[in-house]
């Protein structure tokens, strides 16, 4: 996925103090890490809050990193994990899985999920229906507890193999693959049932 | 999940296998093994669906774009630059301010209205006024601001010049001329109305054979009474306007 090589002169390049090194960097990974804020936090507002804190820190931060313990992007990756973790934790955002009649958040209006779902087979464009379903599976993701929300996302989200998810999540790889299946089969059940009867 | 066996194949090992044979990279023997298991098992055959439509749910969800002004907020809020290129409805970095601006701004923001009203005319005058008077005041008392140069603020100097200080003013209350007078006109007095004391009786110790050592001879005064003395005033004036001193006599006991 990266030149390594490249990735750590570009690095040294930032540390000493090259403006833009810096800017490319920015520019590579900023899409990267505000769609992982997004689909955690579930706001856009917020993902836009918590990119910038990442980057932030990545900048201060960016001197630590050593190349011959890890890819960048697993380090950016773990910085983001943290910082989204922490920022669960003074928010208190316990979503544990919930019933599918509760409302998710006010980002959705306040609608129940099912409720939701139940829309999508009425606008008739396939493009907006697509994108109402997005909209669910968004929303039923936001739902699940963040250990497996965190696991699913790196992995069906932003395709990182097992080992890379075990170094950011700093857990082992039987633990990180029981997490994404769990959490797979948690969004299917909070999914499933109304799409049956959507279907 | 009960942990039961079904075509060779417990559904520990099922669940071990499951997240590899979503992914498809299960091949060969194992791939048969867990697919049978998935056909037989009643427990495992709904979580592999299960999985799997939980797996399909997500590859529905796309990438979002990150709003157009989050790089330029970034690069603002690490290095402070904002380029020409990157502008895109965002303010510019704030530049950094040190402790000392910072302290230098408070003070002007705390003393600005105090200021304004020291700098109105009336104010000003007084000012000038209090401080001519004072000038004035010190060069009466003989103050010289040349001198506070060579005060020595030690503890011992300091104790000097009180008791210097306290001993001119005695001596200044002492030589004024109407004090004088007070006081001496009060010792004639006391002269003239004191009875004379009879000379005490000497004890002769030239025959005292008792050995004793000699008992001290202690005095001891005790107020007794006041007198009231008129004092002496031409003929022709009443009682009422003499001049009254009070005169403390002390009788003392051997």
């Amino acid at each position: 996925m990266e030149d390594v090589q490249v990735v750590a002169m570009l690095v040294r390049r930032c540390v000493a103090g090259d403006a833009a090194a810096w800017e490319e960097i920015v520019q590579t990974y900023n899409r990267r890490i505000y769609n992982i804020c997004y689909r955690f936090a579930g706001s856009a507002d917020d993902a836009e809050d918590l990119a910038q804190e990442v980057f932030i820190k990545m900048y201060r931060t960016l001197a630590s990193y050593d190349s011959s313990k890890g890819a960048f992007v697993t380090w950016v990756t773990t910085i983001t994990r943290n910082l989204l973790v922490d920022h669960f934790r003074k928010t208190k955002q316990d979503r544990i899985t919930d019933s599918l009649d509760a409302t998710s958040s006010a980002h959705e209006d306040a609608q129940p999920l099912s409720e939701q779902i139940q829309d999508q087979s009425a606008p008739p464009d396939q493009h907006v229906r697509s994108r109402e379903v997005g909209e669910a599976v968004h929303a039923a993701l936001g739902k699940l507890s963040p250990e497996l929300r965190e696991a699913v996302i790196l992995r069906d989200l932003q395709d990182m193999d097992y080992r890379e998810i075990a170094t950011v999540l700093k857990v082992p790889e039987g633990t990180v693959k029981s997490r994404i299946n769990r959490g797979r089969a948690e969004l299917a059940r909070l999914l499933q049932r109304t799409y049956r009867q959507v279907m | 999940m009960p942990d039961h066996t079904s075509n060779g194949m417990q559904c520990h090992e099922f669940e071990g296998l499951l997240s590899d044979a979503i992914d498809g990279v299960l091949t060969g023997a194992q791939l048969d093994r867990f697919q049978a298991h998935v056909r037989t098992c009643s427990a495992c055959r709904p979580l592999f669906a299960e999985v799997e439509a939980g797996r399909n749910w997500l590859k529905d969800l796309t990438e979002v774009e990150p709003p157009v002004s989050l790089v330029t907020n970034i690069l603002a809020s690490t290095t402070g630059v904002d380029t020409q290129r990157l502008r895109v409805n965002v303010s510019a970095p704030q530049p950094r301010i040190t402790w000392l601006e910072r302290a230098h701004a408070w003070a002007s923001g705390a003393m600005q209205p105090l200021w304004a009203t020291v700098r109105q005319p009336r104010f000003a005058m007084s000012f000038g006024m209090a401080f001519f008077a004072l000038s004035v005041a010190l060069s009466v008392i003989g103050v010289k601001p040349a001198d506070l140069r060579q005060v020595s603020l030690r503890p011992a100097a300091i104790r000097h010049t009180y008791y210097n200080t306290q001993a001119r003013v005695v001596r200044y209350y002492e030589n004024i001329r109407f004090v004088y007078e007070v006081e001496s006109r009060v010792r004639e007095l006391k002269r003239t109305v004191t009875p004379a004391e009879p000379a005490p009786e000497r004890k002769d110790h030239k025959n005292d054979t008792t050995q004793q050592p000699e008992q001290k001879q202690e005095r001891n005064y005790s107020q007794t009474e006041n007198h009231l003395i008129l004092a002496s005033a031409p003929l022709g004036l009443s009682v009422n306007d003499l001049p009254v001193v009070l005169v403390t006599t002390y009788r003392r006991f051997v």
